[in-house]
This record gives C-alpha cells, sequence and structure tokens, in this order.
C-alpha cells in the first residue's frame, strides 16, 4: 500500500517539477506569477487530445508543447513585454484574466464534457517491481520529469544561452548594457515555459482526467511548490515538488483525513520559517 | 476633506440609496443590487488591505465565508441570541484574523497573497470535508430567529429593507474606515507600507499596526458575508472558495484600489454587468477576463482612477494632470 503510494507520490511530483519549472523560469526572468500557467497546461492538454484522437499520442507529446511554444511566445511579446514597468499585481491580474478567457475558450471549442486520453499502446503494460505491478505509463511520466529536471539545470548550467537567462534573471538592465537581446531571451525563456505547460497537460491527459475545471488544482499546487522552493528557484522548486508529491502519498496512507491540507500547511511553516523560500535569496 | 463635507455626503449617499429603492422598478432587480452592494462591502475589505499595506489577499473569501458559518453554527446550537451572535462572530473573526496577521504580514510581496491563497484553501477543504454540523460540500443553511434587533424576520427579508440594510451598511463601513485611515493609525500605516525599513528607523513597530489593518480588512469582509446570508439563508464552501477571493480582487483593481470607493465602484460594475450578461453568454467569464485586462492596461488606477483624470483636466486643462498619490 504505502509502496504504491510513494510510486504515485513520485509520479504526481514529476507531473509538478514540469509544472513548476515553467513558472519558476518564467518568474525568475520576467517577475510575472503566471495565472495563465494553468489554462496553458489545460490548452495543451485539450489541444494533445484532439491531436491524439487524429493520430496518435506520440504526435500529440510533440504537436502541444510547440504550440504552446509559440503562444507563450507570443505573450511575451504582446503581453509581459509591454507591461514590464508595471505593477507585478497588476500584471499579475492582466495572467488571471487570460485565465478566465482562455478557460472559456476550451468551454467555447470542447465542451463541459470530461475526456480522458488513452494511454498509448507502447507503454500500456506493466512493471512488476518488488511485487507491485507498476503501470509502465507513470514510470514514463517521472522519467520525463526527471528528464525536464535534469536538462533544463544542464542548460541553464552548461549553455550559453543559458549563461544569458541566468544573467538576465539576476539584473536584466545590466545584461542588455553587455550586449545580450533580453528581449529575445525572455521570448524564448516565456515560450520554453509554457511548452512544459503544455507538456505537462498532455503527460497528464492520460492519467488526470481532461475537464474545464483541470487547471485549477495543478494550477495551486504548483504555485505552492515554486513558493516552497523559493520564487524563481529551479532547484528549490524540483526539491518541493517531490517533497509535495512524496507528502501527498505518506498522508493518503496515514493521515487520510486532512492529506489535502498537507501542501499548505507545509507550505505555511516553510513560509513562517523562511519567508523566501527554500532556495529562495530573493522575494 | 473636512468632517463637515464628510457628514453632507454620508446623508446624500444614504439619501441616494432610499432614491434607489423607490425608483428600482422590480424586486428582481433589487435583489441584484443588494447582491452588487454585498460584493461592494466584501472587495472593500480586500481594497483597504491593499490600500493601507500594500498586500495583496487571495484568501479573502476566508473571512466572507466563516462569518456565514460561524453565525449558522451559533444559531444551530441556539448558543445565544443572533444579535450576540454577530458581535461574537465580527470580534471572533478580527481576533482570529489579528493573531494570522501577526504571523503572516511579514512575508513580503507575492508569498503573502500564495499564504493566504493556502490558508483560505485549507479551510475550504476542511469544509467540503467536514461532516455533521456544517453539513460538508452540501452547505448548511442559516435560520436567522423571527426577530432580530426587534424587527420581524418578514418585515427585514423584503427586498427592499434587504437593500436599504446593505446599503446603509456600506456607508457606514466605508464612514468608519475613511474616518479611522485619518488618524495616526492610518498614517503611521502608510508609512510602513511605503518603505517598511524606514518606518522601523523612526521608531514604528511595523508588524502590529500590519496585522491591525489585516483583522480590520476582514472584519469589513465579515459584515459582507453576515449580511450575504442573511440575504440568502445559506452558507456552503463556494463561499469560501480561491475563485471567490480572485474575483472581488479583479473588482478592487478594476475599480481603482488608491480610493476607498474604488472597490465599491468595482463590485457594483462587476455584478450589474455580470447580471446583463448572464441571460445572455453561457461562458460569462471570458468577458471579465478580457474587461480586466482592458482597464489594467489602459486605466491603471481603474475606473476611479478615470474619472479623476478626467474631472482634472476638465478642471485644470490637460496641462495640470495631477498624478494620484
Amino acid at each position: 500500500m504505502l509502496t504504491i503510494n510513494l510510486f504515485n507520490g513520485l509520479v504526481y511530483g514529476a507531473l509538478l517539477i514540469i509544472m513548476s519549472s515553467g513558472l519558476a523560469l518564467i518568474y525568475g526572468l520576467r517577475r510575472v506569477v503566471n495565472f495563465a500557467h494553468g489554462a496553458l497546461y489545460m490548452l495543451g492538454a485539450y489541444i494533445g487530445y484532439s491531436v491524439a484522437t487524429h493520430s496518435n499520442f506520440w504526435v500529440a507529446l510533440l504537436v502541444a508543447p510547440l504550440v504552446m511554444a509559440v503562444v507563450g511566445a507570443l505573450l511575451d511579446r504582446y503581453g509581459f513585454r509591454l507591461l514590464q514597468d508595471r505593477e507585478p499585481l497588476n500584471v499579475m491580474l492582466v495572467t488571471f484574466g487570460l485565465l478566465l478567457i482562455l478557460e472559456d475558450l476550451v468551454v467555447a471549442i470542447w465542451g463541459k464534457a470530461n475526456y480522458s486520453l488513452f494511454t498509448p499502446e507502447l507503454l500500456n503494460f506493466s512493471i512488476n517491481l518488488a511485487g507491485h505491478d507498476l503501470p509502465a505509463y507513470r514510470i514514463g511520466v517521472i522519467a520525463v520529469g526527471a528528464a525536464v529536471a535534469v536538462g533544463l539545470t544542464l542548460w541553464l548550467r552548461l549553455s550559453r544561452m543559458g549563461l544569458f537567462v541566468r544573467a538576465a534573471s539576476t539584473d536584466p538592465i545590466t545584461t542588455s548594457m553587455q550586449g545580450v537581446n533580453t528581449d529575445r531571451i525572455s521570448a524564448a525563456v516565456v515560450g520554453l515555459g509554457s511548452a512544459l505547460a503544455g507538456l505537462a497537460g498532455v503527460v497528464a491527459g492520460p492519467f488526470l482526467s481532461l475537464s474545464p475545471h483541470m487547471s485549477s488544482d495543478v494550477l495551486i499546487d504548483s504555485f505552492v511548490v515554486v513558493v516552497i522552493g523559493g520564487l524563481g528557484s529551479l532547484a528549490g522548486a524540483f526539491i518541493a515538488a517531490l517533497l509535495l508529491g512524496m507528502m501527498q502519498a505518506i498522508g493518503a496512507v496515514y493521515l487520510p483525513e486532512v492529506s489535502v491540507l498537507l501542501p499548505f500547511v507545509f507550505m505555511i511553516a516553510i513560509l513562517i520559517w523562511k519567508p523566501s523560500g527554500l532556495a529562495g535569496s530573493r522575494t | 476633506m473636512t468632517l463637515s463635507r464628510m457628514g453632507l455626503w454620508t446623508l446624500l449617499a444614504i439619501a441616494f440609496g432610499f432614491g434607489i429603492v423607490n425608483l428600482t422598478p422590480s424586486t428582481a432587480l433589487l435583489s441584484v443590487f443588494t447582491q452588487a452592494v454585498v460584493f461592494a462591502i466584501f472587495a472593500l475589505g480586500v481594497g483597504v488591505l491593499l490600500r493601507q499595506n500594500g498586500l495583496v489577499s487571495f484568501g479573502h473569501a476566508l473571512f466572507f465565508g466563516a462569518a456565514g458559518y460561524g453565525m449558522g453554527v451559533i444559531l444551530a446550537l441556539e448558543a445565544m441570541p443572533a444579535e450576540a451572535a454577530i458581535a461574537v462572530v465580527l470580534l471572533g473573526i478580527g481576533a482570529a484574523a489579528f493573531l494570522i496577521g501577526l504571523v503572516i504580514v511579514r512575508v513580503p510581496g507575492i508569498a503573502f497573497g500564495m499564504l493566504t491563497l493556502a490558508i483560505g484553501q485549507m479551510v475550504y477543504l476542511l469544509a467540503t470535508r467536514a461532516r455533521g454540523l456544517t453539513g460538508g460540500s452540501d452547505g448548511m443553511s442559516v435560520n436567522w430567529p423571527a426577530t432580530l434587533f426587534g424587527f420581524s424576520q418578514s418585515a427585514l427579508l423584503k427586498p427592499s429593507t434587504l437593500f436599504l440594510i446593505a446599503w446603509v451598511l456600506m456607508v457606514v463601513v466605508t464612514l468608519a474606515l475613511t474616518l479611522i485611515l485619518r488618524t495616526r493609525f492610518g498614517s503611521i500605516t502608510e508609512a510602513i507600507r511605503d518603505n517598511e525599513e524606514r518606518a522601523r528607523f523612526i521608531g514604528i513597530t511595523t508588524t502590529v499596526p500590519r496585522a491591525a489593518v489585516f483583522a480590520l480588512s476582514a472584519m469589513v469582509t465579515a459584515v459582507a458575508g453576515l449580511l450575504s446570508t442573511l440575504n440568502s439563508g445559506f452558507v456552503s464552501p463556494e463561499n469560501l472558495h480561491w475563485s471567490l477571493s480572485g474575483i472581488t480582487l479583479v473588482m478592487v483593481v478594476v475599480g481603482g484600489s488608491k480610493r476607498l470607493v474604488g472597490p465599491l465602484v468595482g463590485a457594483m460594475v462587476y455584478v450589474i454587468f455580470k447580471d446583463l450578461l448572464g441571460e445572455h453568454a453561457t461562458y460569462s467569464m471570458a468577458p471579465f477576463g478580457a474587461a480586466l485586462i482592458a482597464v489594467i492596461v489602459f486605466s491603471p488606477h481603474g475606473i476611479v482612477g478615470l474619472f479623476e483624470q478626467l474631472r482634472n483636466r476638465l478642471r485644470h486643462g490637460p496641462a495640470a494632470e495631477r498624478k494620484l498619490p
């Protein structure tokens, strides 16, 4: 019982890693708390659903993030860049407005019915591990989460572009004075973050059902993760995502009554102890 | 504004409320107005926190719903008369918010918003899961007694009376907040909002006043929660949900957060437009999303800010555009 729960906790943690790394990247660079991230996740899932029913899951896994990347780059170019001198609260509420619009757009196109993505044939089997049958698809989700975490870390640490992103996150003005095109960097990063939200949507499709309310829960959990980890910190978000996933898994076994409260209790405890979050140096 | 002018405006505002009651043709429209006024008080609570502390709450629905639940539970247990229960609920929520505030106002910026969101969602989830007294996700009915403050229930629940109660309460709460914020307490909180470090340098303790503002804003929102249950006789976990807090924040910003009337205007515009749209549009949130974005992009100080800009331009010409504080 506990083992299978821990496994599922790891799966949810992996999903949160994919979601929250996008949020953290965008916050790090643009200082925007992006409520629309939840809508992009939902849009990714629904686009993935439509693509998957017309061709197959693997095409959807490619197409939905690509579409979201374009949406994200446009969002940065015609949204965040124009609003970069405004108060953070106002920009945050603009993204909240976008969330409302996009949620209605999804209902208008796909209706209010619940859908579910089919698990792809290739991964539709179970692996027996220490006496438990673990669905291969969920192991795949964990692998995707790990790949995102490792890939993003390597990209930020080792590539030239990653260096620019880190520099622009620390001080955009000085960075642009050094000759870095920070606007292009921002568009790329917001595009990448949005693509990750789309990826999370498709990946979640086969095990969380698609509904017009699907964005809310995952969005709030991702906010909790990003705030616990320290706003804008990727490493903090990875750790917090895994902790949150595990905590819910263990809570479901030992404290079933209050397991849904655990993330919030955890967040309140962390923020009171360290207001800038686990790995946060800035607020 | 001098005190006598303030008194004049208060009387005018109350008279305006009586005018609305007499000129509104249908009771259905009047109950929409009542709802608008209830939300106006709710938004006033969120707005005063933003204006005075510079803090954004994503969890004020907590106080809105808690007031209803508190009232419902006390009345169900028949622990005390309803009049005393109202006082207990308001003071209880104020005290609880003060204690919560002492801890959370030290967390800066966005993280504060997320904390309020977390605390609010915790209570929401508890309310949906709790069985017995609060009825879980079905909600509970609030059984108001036959007479309240000497008025019979049937007289109180007439749409026109209900509107007037809400309207007068809104005017009184706004007046009270204006008076409170004119005192030294108001200036101190403004100083802390603008620069906490400097405020501390000149010898102001910074946590307690901000927690007090938080408590004050919670109590204002609790007044709205009480009015809402008086209006509907019902309270459900929906009253606690964060989306309600989010929508109210939208009202505040759309109305304008630099003035106390901003949230009032925002809430009324929101509720009335929602009612106008509600019959036609199935997907009625998108227009609000679009309106929200338009207001923030084109008028960062909201509807009230826009009007003040226009008024100043009319009075002093385009050159003398006064910046809002």
